[in-house]
């Protein structure tokens, strides 16, 4: 029963062509040792640098922004307290290209700047999303936002296809936020 | 004034500012967990240097292979701290190296390049070690 409803689990994500899985609480720290993982296994199937580095810089910004902007985190209360996230990372191929897609609760208030920032980002081209880039490096970063603006620009500019991206209501104050990269 | 050098970790870049050579170099990856934690010692060190008036042209090296958003913002103002020097009459070269092939890395400089007036910049590309 055990090894059969957990091979159940992995077929599933094999047919999905998902090559890295990670549910749970997220931190700095596994977001270095997942990236290092996925970085070797890039370079052992002779990916070219520039590929492998391109699929780094969005695991990266769509990490940081589960670690900075979950809804669901446990802080601790000694000094130097760690941040963990409740979210997750999936990591695969689908017709010859590797995806990434990130979830994580967020409060529903929140919804509509987020999705109207991704409606815009969706909506540019390859130039277009350069010279916002440009304009936003120069920016002074909102209040409360940890740059996580210019992190959905280099998203969207490294991404192969328009990026992907949904929101699912779960009570009356969160929804889980999904967001879908091809490279 | 004492040369700020930080050996690079997995994702901290390595730091050499030789001020008395007036030779500054950033190389690595660059992705901290703080990246205010990193930085602040590197602007302050930069500051410092280009406050104090000097005829000893400068050189920066950026050779950088990958770096997050919120590093690309770090960076940023380590070029407006160049520029606004530059602009005040020192002479500074600025080097940034990418690897062969990496459009990102080649375009990544000149986002940031875009507004130097008298800063003089120069793309260089650099052969592809093999490594990611």
């Amino acid at each position: 029963m055990l090894a059969e409803q957990y091979a159940a689990i992995k077929r599933d994500l094999d047919d999905k062509g998902i090559v890295f899985s990670f549910s749970g609480y997220l931190s700095e720290g596994i977001l270095y040792s997942l990236g290092e993982a996925l970085r070797e296994k890039m370079t052992l199937e002779e990916t070219d640098g520039p590929t492998v580095r391109r699929v780094f810089s969005v695991f990266v910004e769509q990490m940081q922004n589960i670690i900075r902007y979950s809804a669901e985190k446990v802080t601790g209360s000694t000094a130097k307290s760690v941040e963990l996230s409740a979210g997750m990372v999936i990591i695969g191929m689908e017709g010859g290209k590797v995806f990434i897609v990130c979830g994580n609760t967020v409060i529903n208030t929140d919804v509509p700047r987020l999705r109207e920032r991704l409606d815009y980002l969706k909506g540019l081209d390859k130039d277009a999303i350069k010279t916002y880039y440009r304009e936003q490096l120069r920016e002074a970063p909102e209040e409360g936002s940890r740059g996580a603006n210019i992190g959905l620009i280099e998203i969207a500019r490294r991404a192969s296809e328009p990026i992907e991206y949904d929101f699912h209501a779960m009570d009356g104050e969160r929804s889980f936020f999904c967001l879908k990269v091809r490279i | 004034m004492e040369p700020l050098k930080i050996p690079a970790t997995g994702r901290t870049p390595e730091v050499d500012f030789d001020f008395a050579a007036g030779i500054l170099r950033l190389s690595g990856e660059s992705y901290p967990d703080d990246v205010a934690t990193f930085f602040g010692p590197v602007f302050a060190a930069l500051r410092s240097f280009l406050e104090k008036p000097g005829d000893h042209p400068v050189r920066f090296d950026m050779e950088l292979l990958y770096f997050n958003s919120s590093s690309a913002k770090a960076l940023m103002n380590i070029f407006q701290m160049l520029e606004t020097a530059a602009r005040d009459g020192r002479s500074i070269a600025v080097t940034w190296c990418y690897e062969e092939n990496d459009e990102s890395m080649q375009e990544l400089g000149e986002d940031f390049a875009e507004d130097l007036r008298h800063v003089a910049f120069t793309l260089k590309q650099v052969p592809a070690d093999g490594a990611s």
